[in-house]
């Protein structure tokens, strides 16, 4: 009951509204009229076995696909049609399920490029660089430094080239970038696949992080298998099978629902698999 | 990854972020100010020439470089921009410009600056493909900029005004900036290098700020670089933009080096040896401009020399062909990162040498 007030008090207005989304591949039905609220500074799970569709819900909020039917509200606001491009300028951010970094350029050039709605130098004070070029990219580092690299705790790695670097700090490298928009609301999908355990707990602190902190704040929308850490952390969980939606509600009455445990091939154990 | 030397720590960020970080750094550079400046032109005059192709090979794949290394655009007809350059700039000479602009030297940069701005639209408006296309079938669209522009307009019809059969001629006297008259090999090679510091500065300084972070995003990644905000088709244009600038200002230096040009300069031929220098140079790399051109103007002159040594006489044109197309082979097969990546090797092997690590 205590965790049910806090869940209360947390979630305050709708930040982004999914109604009634139908979204078809040829004669392959996707998403089946899937409807879904995140309210602000909550984190909001979406689980589901392989080829439900989480990942196209992803992309669909993040403007990569646009559904053949129902809409999108960010903050009551229709952004169907908008694209990815200006959707990130409202304040959506977003990490891949396949790391989508930029190989062959620096771990801190990666983050600086998450900068880039922040930075206001066009094409030709940039090419003069002296000036208000540089005093803004050295803003940018100092935000960088001081705000990203501190929390993410990659400071050995800062100079290193992406592709270079172990599949855990790519994630990480991808979540820092993400927050070095300064996002609203953040879609995570699969932070934590292939992770060993101690990069898990680190992962999974990050999230609480950024979701808790005063400085960040960030509404998360979390896509993940691994059960033990989405019941943990999510304030509600949305489930999803074979596009349809089989329920949304706080992470105990989802593992009380029978209909889940189905969706998950029957595994009767399912939710103690790490723990 | 740059390795500091012991007991250099930076207290700024503005330090860290320099170009050149050191005062070692510094007198290198100083060093090749001299000998660029100084040296070469007081006591290498014999290589005046050579040195001049070098710039002009070097600004042309600087372009090149910026579609292909940096956006990853691959364009084959960059040749066509250099020609817009340089034709546009000789025609733009010919208006009837006021007389105290010839003698104060304003008309000659007015001319470049538009000249290289003719130049830029006209790349973006083959660019404006690439908003759909990627890869191979951009290739093709640049390949129709080249055969439209230089085989088609100005061969047909921009190299037909007033009556000149193909070639069009501009007089050195009026190449004239300020007081300076650009009309010997020296003022040529001087102009030359301050095009090219400049060029290569301001690539430098967009790589290293939000407009080409955002290139290299795009080349990268494109979905990742659009969630991340990059309006994709407005930074690609962007690169054309500036690739085509650049361009049209080396059309109007080899124009203007030469006082003559004609639509054989511009071939396409022309396009494919300035990819082939940034492949040799290093793809992605602003030094492998520099090198490419270095490797392909010092080979070819001594190929010459060999050629002439051995006493053939005639068949030099397809030596040359022969050399830079096994060149590029070699350079794919043995060393896909380019000359660039050798001499970054090379440099991290001497900051820890004579240790391992």
């Amino acid at each position: 009951m205590v965790e049910q007030n806090e869940h209360d008090k947390k979630s305050g207005d709708i930040l982004l509204e999914l109604e009634d989304i139908y979204m078809y591949f040829g004669k392959v039905c996707a998403l089946n009229g899937i409807s879904m609220k995140v309210r602000k500074g909550e984190i909001h799970s979406v689980i589901g076995p392989n080829g439900a569709g989480k990942t196209v819900m992803m992309n669909i909020i993040n403007g990569i696909y646009r559904p053949q039917k129902g809409s999108i509200y960010y903050k009551g606001e229709r952004i169907n049609k908008l694209k990815p491009h200006k959707r990130a300028r409202l304040g959506l951010s977003r990490t891949f399920q396949k790391i989508e970094l930029f190989g062959g350029m620096t771990v801190l050039d990666n983050i600086r490029l998450g900068r880039h709605l922040h930075l206001k130098s066009g094409i030709i004070s940039g090419s003069i660089y002296i000036g208000k070029t540089q005093r803004e990219e050295i803003e940018a580092r100092r935000f960088i430094e001081e705000e990203i690299i501190d929390l993410l705790e990659i400071e050995s790695i800062r100079k290193k080239t992406v592709h270079m670097l172990p599949y855990g700090l790519q994630k990480r490298v991808e979540l820092g970038r993400a927050l070095a928009l300064e996002p609203e609301l953040i879609i995570l999908d699969e932070p934590l696949a292939g992770l060993n355990l101690e990069e898990v707990e680190d992962m999974a602190r990050f999230i609480l992080d950024i979701n808790e902190e005063k400085r960040w704040k960030v509404t998360c929308i979390l896509v993940e298998h691994d059960m033990g850490v989405v019941m943990d952390l999510s304030d509600r969980v949305f489930v999803l099978n074979f596009g349809n939606m089989i329920m949304d509600g706080a992470p105990k009455d989802v593992q009380a629902n029978p209909d889940v445990v189905k969706a998950y091939l029957g595994e009767e154990d399912l939710y103690s698999t790490r723990r | 990854m740059a390795y500091l030397p012991c007991g250099v720590y930076h207290e700024k960020y503005s330090q860290d972020q320099a170009f050149w970080q050191t005062n070692f750094i510094r007198g290198k550079m100083v060093l090749l100010a001299v000998f660029s400046l100084l040296v070469i032109p007081i006591f290498l005059t014999d290589y005046l020439s050579e040195f001049i192709l070098l710039i002009y090979w070097a600004m042309g794949a600087l372009g090149v470089q910026l579609l292909i290394g940096f956006c990853g655009q691959l364009t084959l007809g960059h040749a066509a921009f250099l020609a817009v350059g340089a034709y546009s700039s000789f025609l733009l000479m010919t208006l009837p410009w006021p007389m105290f602009m010839h003698q104060i030297g304003a008309v000659y940069p007015l001319v470049l600056i538009i000249s290289a701005i003719i130049a830029g639209l006209w790349c973006v408006l083959f660019g404006l493909p690439s908003a759909r296309v990627k890869g191979f079938y951009l290739i093709l669209t640049t390949m129709a900029a080249q055969f439209i522009t230089v085989d088609f307009f100005i061969a047909k019809y921009v190299s037909q005004i007033g009556g000149r059969q193909q070639d069009l001629t501009l007089s050195s006297d009026l190449v004239k900036i300020g007081p300076w008259t650009i009309d010997s090999k020296v003022d040529i090679y001087l102009f030359g290098v301050i095009l090219l510091v400049i060029s290569m500065a301001v690539v430098a300084n967009l790589v290293r700020s939000k407009t080409g972070r955002a290139w290299i995003a795009i080349r990268d990644n494109d979905i990742a670089g659009e969630a991340m905000g990059i309006n994709i088709i407005g930074y690609k244009l962007y690169a054309f933009f500036v690739s085509g600038f650049i361009g049209g200002l080396t059309g109007a230096f080899w124009g203007a080096s030469r006082n003559i040009i004609s639509v054989e300069d511009f071939l396409f031929g022309k396009s494919l040896w300035l990819v082939g220098i940034i492949l040799i140079g290093g793809v992605g790399s602003l030094h492998g401009v520099v090198f490419g051109s270095l490797f392909m103007v010092f080979l070819i002159w001594a190929l010459q020399e060999i050629v002439g040594m051995i006493g053939g006489t005639g068949n030099i044109i397809y030596f040359k062909e022969i050399a830079f197309g096994l060149a590029i082979c070699g350079f794919l097969l043995f060393e896909p990162n380019g000359l660039a990546y050798r001499w970054w090797q090379s440099k991290n092997y001497f900051n820890l040498w004579p240790f391992s690590y």
